[in-house]
């Protein structure tokens, strides 16, 4: 791993959390006897302790906050990542199309854009959400919609800028079609910025789904997401506190880690554009 | 005479590096002395200037033996610092970034000269005007008022020569005065520069990477190659007998050879009518082009930045989508007009380089894929067959297969465009145009190039459309010759016709822009 040892401290120390953590939401089943959903009646509200096989301590009616932190992670994380490549497909491809075609095609595209960032989005999402009701599909794509908008701005202006690049029109001057441009110039040029700002679109994604979660929008119950835990615990604050902190300091964690992480991606990013110019 | 600055020894380290980046290097310069320094980029001109001044970037140290007026001075020393501006000034090559943007020139002259003589406002403002029309700038009263955007690249220059004059220095560092501005202005430019020499006596460390241009104005010349100086002498001696291969190489780029005889064959390429207007532009960009090119022939397209000679080129191979209007007909067929399949079909005949060897290549594909794209377009061949093809054509523009699987970020400026070229030749096109192939590489390249493509005209019969500023290639390569300005064709025909009779004042000015050391 020649790579991982020239990254900086603090990456490493977040890339080694998050991966320690999705490892544990995908083995979670395996690794703890405790079902999320199923109450331990001899054990309402504990505190945390070794001795009763809590670790995290138990819920108002008995369920292991292990347990379901990790369940919750699993739906969270999950919904994170499908969400974020339905955005990253949607804005690098509106994006691309819109900077390299130009004139009308783009000014429509970018008004739109423009349009869509102007609505209170969650607002909708929150209405689709309570009208159709919470279905898997409807919040990844809501999740989806609210943050691709940044990444097709820049995919089209990176686009635009292409479009002008001597070895597109070299290519178009050969005579390339449209997808040879796209499959051969675009796309590679395009691609390594857009897989930096997936880093910054995750934890966003995140975000909103927690914060939908919170309000109820997110997953029925039984089931979990970090969101619905927090509005869970947050009932039971004064009673059992531990069932707020242990899903908060996670996905408080996992989001500085990912913001971090695509901070010094960014980073990285503008001293290769210094170099090359 | 004493010198008025000298350095013994100059050596440039990156720390804890044993290498010097520069050097050891040996300089000295006389009152009223123009010192010429040059090389290639990347020869450690620059940083020669900027250790003088003191002003190396972080982490690079100097050392050496300087002095100042018979002083000695300490490098990056409080003393050798105090001298910056008052006795040492220094004039940066780019002017539209040396300039801030949002201040008036004025402004900005104004500034300095407080700072440096210690004069209230009121004469500093006075003194600003003085020097601006010492620099025979325009109408000084208004220009002061002007932003840098407002000024033309001629002018932002000497704005810049003014704010460096405005301690009264003893010793000006020009790093490329003149690389960013046309033959005629930078003539101009350096005229200037040189009548200021005499005047104010100073003694002026000339940068450049055109040894030709340097030999008109400096009395003395450094020949810097790799940080490490490979002849210095006087400019009669340097252009007599040159003893480095290097120095002769770069005097060579002035003499290239004169073209030889093309066979030239029946017409090819005819534009008639030809003119372009942008959208919202208020005036064409090109106005009523019209030329006949023939097989096998040369044709140059001569002018200035700005003067339309490259969107002539670009509406040829039907590049600019909207507002081109007239004709452009490729063996009676119009390009203009062609249905997508029939364009498709006649691209194939037509191969371009353009200026940036490096922007015309994609960073993130191979070089084979790069050669084989107009291949993957235009036939059937298999990825084998477009390698077997990729090599040959690289051999064809003097290089080897081991360049196949490379990037392009691994290649020279000069490698970079034999590439292109050879990426424009893969069809076996009737017609080769080059937007200002040459001008983005160094003295040698250019001339290797220039060569390159003469060789390719004669042994192919291929038309070349070559867009050019450079009066040195265009004379190297021309059968024919078309003089644009401000997007109208102000003269065409034979090319010794236009080099010696040349009718238009314009065209004299570009004829005569290169000043030639002899003269």
């Amino acid at each position: 791993m020649p790579y991982f040892r020239s990254f900086p401290t603090s990456v490493r120390v977040c890339l080694v959390f998050l991966a320690v953590l999705s490892l544990a939401c995908v083995l979670g089943p395996w690794l703890i006897r405790f079902d999320p959903h199923r109450p331990d009646w001899d054990f309402l509200s504990t505190a945390p302790s070794f001795l009763s096989g809590h670790w995290f301590g138990t819920d108002a009616i008995g369920r292991d906050i292990l347990a379901r932190t990790l369940a919750g992670g699993r739906l969270s994380l999950t919904i994170g990542v499908l969400s974020s490549i339905l955005a990253l497909a949607l804005g690098v491809s509106i994006g691309a199309i819109a900077g390299y075609a130009g004139g009308w095609t783009e000014r429509v595209i970018v008004r739109l854009l423009d349009v869509m960032s102007a609505l209170p989005f969650l607002l909708i999402v929150i209405l689709l959400l309570s009208l159709f009701g919470r279905s898997m599909f409807l919040l990844l794509a809501a999740i989806g919609a609210y943050v691709w908008i940044d990444l097709a701005r820049v995919m089209r202006s990176e686009a635009a800028r292409l479009r002008e690049a001597p070895f597109v029109l070299a290519s178009i001057a050969a005579g390339a079609r449209f997808d040879q441009v796209l499959r051969w110039h675009l796309l590679p040029n395009l691609m390594p910025i857009a897989w930096v700002y997936l880093g910054l679109i995750l934890p966003q994604a995140i975000l909103v789904e927690s914060f939908l979660g919170f309000l109820g929008l997110s997953v029925d119950e039984p089931s979990a997401s970090w969101g619905s835990l927090l509005y869970e615990g947050a009932q039971e604050m004064d009673s059992a506190p531990w069932s707020l902190i242990f899903p908060a300091f996670f996905l408080v964690a996992t989001l500085a880690s990912f913001q971090f992480l695509g901070d010094s991606l960014r980073d990285w990013l503008d001293v290769r554009k210094e170099d090359s110019r | 005479m004493t010198p008025v600055f000298s350095v013994e020894n100059l050596q440039v380290h990156l720390a804890k590096q044993s290498e010097p980046l520069l050097g050891p290097l040996s300089l000295q310069c006389a009152q009223s002395e123009c010192l010429g320094l040059v090389g290639e980029s990347g020869s450690g001109k620059s940083l020669t200037a900027l250790s003088l001044l003191g002003l190396l970037p972080p982490g690079l140290q100097s050392s050496g033996h300087l002095q100042f007026f018979g002083e000695d001075i300490v490098f990056n020393s409080p003393r050798h610092l105090a001298l910056l501006g008052h006795a040492i000034a220094w004039m940066p090559q780019d002017a539209s970034a040396a300039l801030h943007p949002l201040r008036t020139v004025g402004d900005q002259l104004c500034e300095s000269i407080k700072v440096l003589q210690k004069i209230p406002a009121g004469e500093a403002k006075k003194a600003a005007l003085h020097l601006f029309a010492q620099l025979e700038l325009p109408e000084p009263e208004q220009l002061q008022h002007r932003y840098p955007h407002q000024l033309s690249g001629g002018q932002r220059q000497r704005v810049l020569l003014a704010i460096a004059l405005a301690g009264k220095p003893k010793i000006l560092i020009a790093d490329e005065p003149t690389s960013a501005l046309d033959p005629r202005l930078a003539r101009e430019a350096l005229e200037l520069l040189d009548s200021l020499r005499r005047k104010l006596q100073l003694a002026i460390l000339l940068i450049s990477h055109d040894l030709p241009l340097l030999g008109a104005y400096a009395q003395r010349v450094t020949v810097l190659q790799h940080g490490k100086v490979v002849e210095t002498g006087s400019v009669e001696q340097i252009f007599r007998d040159a003893r480095h291969p290097y120095t002769r190489e770069l005097l060579a780029a002035e003499h290239l050879s004169a073209p030889a005889a093309h066979v030239i064959g029946a017409s090819i390429l005819q534009v008639d009518q030809l003119s372009i207007r942008y959208p919202r532009a208020k005036t064409n960009a090109v106005d009523q082009a019209q030329f006949d090119l023939k097989r096998g022939e040369c044709l140059v397209v001569l002018g200035e930045s700005g003067s339309g000679k490259s969107s002539l080129g670009r509406a040829c191979l039907r590049l600019i989508k909207h507002g081109v209007h007239g004709s452009v007909k490729l063996d009676g067929e119009d390009i203009l007009q062609a249905s997508r399949q029939r364009l498709r079909l006649l691209r194939r005949r037509m191969g371009v380089v353009f200026q940036d060897p490096a922007a015309s290549l994609n960073p993130r594909r191979k070089i084979v894929d790069i050669i084989g794209e107009p291949l993957c377009i235009q036939t059937n061949m298999n990825a084998v067959q477009r390698r077997t093809r990729a090599s040959e054509l690289l051999r064809q523009v003097g290089m080897d297969d081991s360049a196949l699987d490379r990037y392009r970020h691994q290649f020279s400026g000069g490698q970079q465009q034999r590439i292109a070229i050879a990426r424009a030749l893969a069809m076996s096109p009737d017609i080769l145009l080059c937007d200002e192939a040459v001008s983005a590489l160094d003295a040698h390249h250019r001339s290797e190039i220039v060569s390159l493509l003469g060789d390719i005209v004669q042994k192919r019969g291929l038309a070349l459309v070559f867009i050019t500023h450079d009066l040195a290639c265009a004379k190297a390569l021309a059968d024919q010759v078309l003089v644009m300005d401000k997007g109208r064709i102000l003269e065409q025909g034979s090319a010794t016709n236009i080099w010696q009779h040349a009718q238009h004042p314009v065209t004299r000015a570009l004829i005569a822009a290169r000043p030639h050391a002899a003269s």
